[in-house]
């Protein structure tokens, strides 16, 4: 499954890393705690929280998550996206809540 | 963190990195003010001015493991969730001051958490720093220095064992009559 396919199925915009879309995208952590998200999200996870600061790049950078599924509304702040389009991340948002968009990826066979 | 103590235990720890002999720990919970402050204080090697302007970025780090660092970004993080702030200041060769504010009754707030344990494990891992621990809540006080245990003991280790647990009940009854509720 691929990023690309997740933002398309779950109607997500892209703050940063559209032109990253063609990763690989397996398993899923939700969760806003930064420093449990931190040893819970695992390489190529995809990872939803309603965080929206700088550090949700540090910890998606430290995991290596596939991307970052930013819900509820959610709008990440301005370092946030430039941090996220500096260090290679993708960062899609949406008015998804994190329970739909989870069952949309579990459907997807994510 | 789920608790502001393993904040405060992350934060210690730089201190210990920065080659501090003296390591300060207060903690104020003043209902009337509706905060609680942390101030960690230490005279160890101290930030540049210019590290300092960079130190709440996560991507900026001295650690050479990995080029994330999230210790402080995440205690600035958890103070401006409840209302608060967080403040540093630091001296080449002097030291650093690191200042967290809590709104004390924000929904947001972590629990302080396990004080006793945290700073029991400060002094029994890092015997040869003296660390003076204070928290007050309200009106009430509990102190500790270090170096006043260490002068009645000589040269027994924080770590024996009759020594360790004496520390551990000193610390927790400190710690519990300061929650006592007040009449």
């Amino acid at each position: 499954m691929t990023v690309s396919e997740i933002a398309k199925k779950l109607n997500l915009a892209y703050y940063a890393g559209e032109n990253l879309s063609g990763k690989n995208a397996k398993g899923c952590y939700i969760g806003d705690l930064l420093s449990l998200a931190m040893s819970r999200v695992m390489a190529d996870n995809v990872w939803i929280t309603i965080q929206t600061n700088i550090n949700v790049v540090a910890v998606a950078s430290l995991a290596e998550a596939s991307c970052v599924i930013v819900a509820d509304g959610c709008v990440p702040d301005d370092t946030t996206i430039e941090k996220a389009k500096e260090q290679g991340i993708i960062l899609l948002g949406g008015e998804i809540s994190a329970f739909d968009a989870a069952v949309a990826l579990s459907e997807m066979g994510i | 963190m789920r608790e502001i103590s393993l904040h405060i235990l992350d934060i210690v720890q730089n201190s210990v990195v920065a080659k501090a002999t003296e390591i300060e720990v207060d903690i104020c919970e003043d209902k009337k003010l509706d905060k609680l402050t942390v101030v960690i204080r230490d005279n160890g090697c101290g930030m540049s001015e210019e590290f300092l302007k960079k130190v709440i970025d996560p991507f900026a780090t001295k650690r050479t493991t990995r080029k994330v660092g999230l210790g402080i970004p995440l205690l600035k993080m958890a103070a401006e969730n409840t209302g608060g702030s967080l403040e540093i200041q630091s001296k080449e060769g002097e030291g650093t001051v690191v200042t967290a504010v809590f709104g004390l009754s924000h929904i947001d707030r972590q629990p302080l958490g396990d004080m006793a344990g945290t700073m029991l494990g400060l002094f029994t891992a890092y015997e040869d720093i003296r660390f003076l621990y204070k928290h007050k809540v309200n009106e009430k006080e509990f102190f500790v220095d270090t170096k006043e245990i260490r002068n009645v003991l000589g040269d027994v280790p924080f770590q024996a064992p009759e020594v360790y647990l004496w520390l551990s009940d000193f610390l927790k009854e400190g710690e519990e009559e300061l929650n006592q509720m007040e009449v």
